[in-house]
């Protein structure tokens, strides 16, 4: 009994100490007791209780601690540090790094690292350990993948919007400087035809921006009752001539029964119509285009796939984000403005459903569109058949 | 076996796990590298591979000493036989990680079309599994799951059979020239040997569970390392 009371306030101690670190190095106005007096003077059972409760704390936190005793040896680990270290795979070289830098703590040091793990899935943590005084160390493991991935989306955008903005602007500003100087009709005739491309292109990127940004701004979707069927046809005649002049085939399944979705009419098209022209415009002449709807327990899944170059691994995660772009060399040819799946994802949220993307580089890739079914008075049985 | 040899192979077991974890998670970034045309991280792999090969020569000498030291017998010695040829193999298979770095720099500047870079991107991933779950198998001492690996090779030697039909095709459209098809082949062959090192494991894993080394499989062409054509290999120094 003695024993497990002696390994619990050793216990205790190392956690107080973790906790009173904590609090200094945040500044905050937590009061902790001192260590010491913890293990000498608070009656046992009060102690137990006081030093249960604070592992249950250490436990919930968002953050890994791992304490080792002044011997090196693992003295405590909470629940978030256990899941993430382990003996094999991406979990040891967790392990790894948090034991080096403990080692190093011991001998009175803080280091911090950041270990960025390739998985598959991708993991980025920050690794720290700092000496305690009592004697002994600590070591702190967060998961900082989100964080690390809003930065990049954050960096890119910035870089992406001046360089989608700034590019046509640049152009029009040397082209009517040349135009300027010029007397040469067949040349103005030239340039002038070129600074009409460039303002249509720019005119194009900013039509995207407001759509995207009344989609985004404008509240809560309209709840209008709208075929399926209806929204695939019109989404598919926006894409038919760029279809036609690359002879690419728009096939679009027949859906088997009517079905019907909540949300914005307009806004729906704008969506299904985005993926059905992207897929046209990264399919290759000569293939072809499907888009189907079918019925998924509450909802309604719309799917584009096609046949052309796919999307690489790496970018699928990202294709979704405003001016994002998997080959900024590519971006001119195909015209668009980098804006349309950053539209189509606003209008799966708006209308509380959900788009994701399946690709094989190479191969192709499909888009999947989940909007709520409509579930309205007269629900057409066959729905449930 | 006396209490400090056993703590030692215990020892020699879990320093064999990170190592080929650390391996497990060069796979996936050479993958990146080369498609990314990466110099910066292919240069980083590159020097990376000092530290594993002296990391896994430490574990043979070490498996030696146990060996010379502690006299093991039955499944101690078995254990103690597996580690070292595992780590010979990871070691090589460390090697063919720098090669596909190397390729990356040797590539620069070459635009790959887009069905042989998810080819890439797909035999990577696969060399990737087998890799982890031999060593799942190791971990685990998993029978089943040791066997298994010889037959999740097939589906690798199927993507670099595909592989290679696609470099044809891009070779004979023109998109391609002669000498980047030739490193495209090479890099092919280096992920398929991955896959073979992470078989042999597997097939180590066998010997240590059973005490049996299971016959090269009749479906597969070249069986085991050191058989399959090795031609390919002189291209890569």
């Amino acid at each position: 009994m003695s024993f497990l009371l002696g390994l619990l306030v050793g216990l205790a101690a190392g956690i107080v100490s973790y906790l009173l670190f904590a609090a200094s190095a945040r500044n905050s106005s937590v009061i902790v007791t001192n260590a010491d007096s913890v293990a000498e003077e608070v009656q046992p059972n009060e102690d137990i209780e006081s030093l249960l409760l604070i592992r249950d704390a250490v436990n919930s936190l968002s953050v890994g601690v791992v304490v080792v005793g002044a011997d090196g040896k693992v003295n405590f680990r909470n629940k978030l540090a256990e899941s993430v270290t382990g003996v094999i795979h991406a979990d040891v070289l967790v392990e790894e790094v948090v034991e080096q830098h403990l080692s190093i703590a011991l001998k009175g040091e803080t280091k911090r690292q950041v270990l960025d793990l390739f998985g598959p899935p991708r993991k980025v943590f920050g690794v720290s350990a700092t000496p305690l005084t009592i004697g002994g160390a600590v070591a702190m493991i967060e998961d900082i993948t989100e964080r690390y991935l809003v930065d990049a989306v954050r960096t890119d955008f910035v870089a992406n919007i001046s360089h989608e903005l700034k590019t046509p602007v640049g152009a029009l500003a040397v082209l009517a400087e040349a135009l300027s100087q010029e007397d040469d009709l067949e040349v103005i005739h030239r340039l002038s035809e070129k600074m009409v491309d460039e303002a249509i292109r720019v005119g194009r990127t900013i039509d995207d921006l407001l759509e995207l940004s009344r989609i985004e701004f404008g509240g809560e979707a309209v709840k209008d009752e709208v075929d399926a069927a209806s929204i695939l046809a019109e989404s598919i005649s926006r894409a038919a001539p760029l279809a036609s002049l690359h002879s690419i085939k728009i096939a679009m399944t027949e859906l088997p029964y009517p079905l019907k979705v909540v949300g914005d009419r307009r806004q729906l098209v704008s969506a299904i119509g985005n993926l059905v022209e992207n897929a046209v415009k990264y399919s290759e002449s000569g293939s072809s285009v499907e888009v189907t709807a079918r019925s998924d327990g509450d909802s309604v899944e719309f799917a584009v796939t096609d046949f052309g170059l796919g999307i690489p691994a790496r970018d699928l995660d990202r294709v979704f984000e405003r001016f994002y772009r998997v080959d900024r060399a590519r971006s001119r040819d195909t015209g668009g403005t980098g804006l349309g799946l950053a539209i189509v994802r606003h209008v799966a949220n708006n209308h509380g459903g959900d788009v994701s993307v399946t690709s094989i580089e190479g191969e192709g890739s499909t888009f999947s569109l989940k909007i709520p079914k409509f579930v309205g008075r007269e629900q057409d049985m066959r729905e449930s058949a | 076996m006396n209490r400090l040899a056993h703590d030692e192979l215990m020892e020699l077991r879990s320093e064999l796990l990170r190592v080929t974890a650390s391996l497990v998670e060069s796979i996936p970034r050479a993958t990146q590298i080369l498609l990314e045309q990466d110099l910066e991280g292919a240069e980083y792999q590159i020097l990376a591979d000092d530290e594993f090969d002296a990391r896994t020569m430490d574990l043979e000498d070490r498996c030696i000493a146990l060996m010379a030291l502690h006299a093991p017998v039955a499944s101690e010695l078995r254990h103690a036989v597996t580690i070292m040829k595992m780590a010979a193999d990871i070691e090589r298979s460390a090697d063919l990680v720098v090669n596909i770095c190397k390729v990356a720099r040797r590539i620069h500047g070459i635009q790959l079309d887009p069905k042989m870079r998810g080819l890439i991107g797909r035999m990577g991933a696969q060399a990737q599994i087998l890799f982890r779950h031999a060593i799942q198998a190791y971990a685990d001492l998993d029978l089943p799951m040791a066997k298994a690996v010889d037959d999740m090779d097939l589906f690798l030697d199927y993507l670099h059979r595909q592989f290679i039909e696609s470099i044809f095709e891009s070779h004979s459209a023109g998109t391609i020239d002669l000498s980047v098809a030739i490193q495209m082949a090479v890099t092919a062959r280096f992920y398929e040997r991955i896959g073979d090192h992470a078989v042999n494991v597997a097939h180590f894993v066998c010997y240590l569970i059973t005490g049996e080394i299971p016959p090269a499989g009749d479906h597969r062409r070249g069986g085991r390392i050191g058989d399959a054509d090795s031609n390919f290999e002189g291209l890569t120094s």
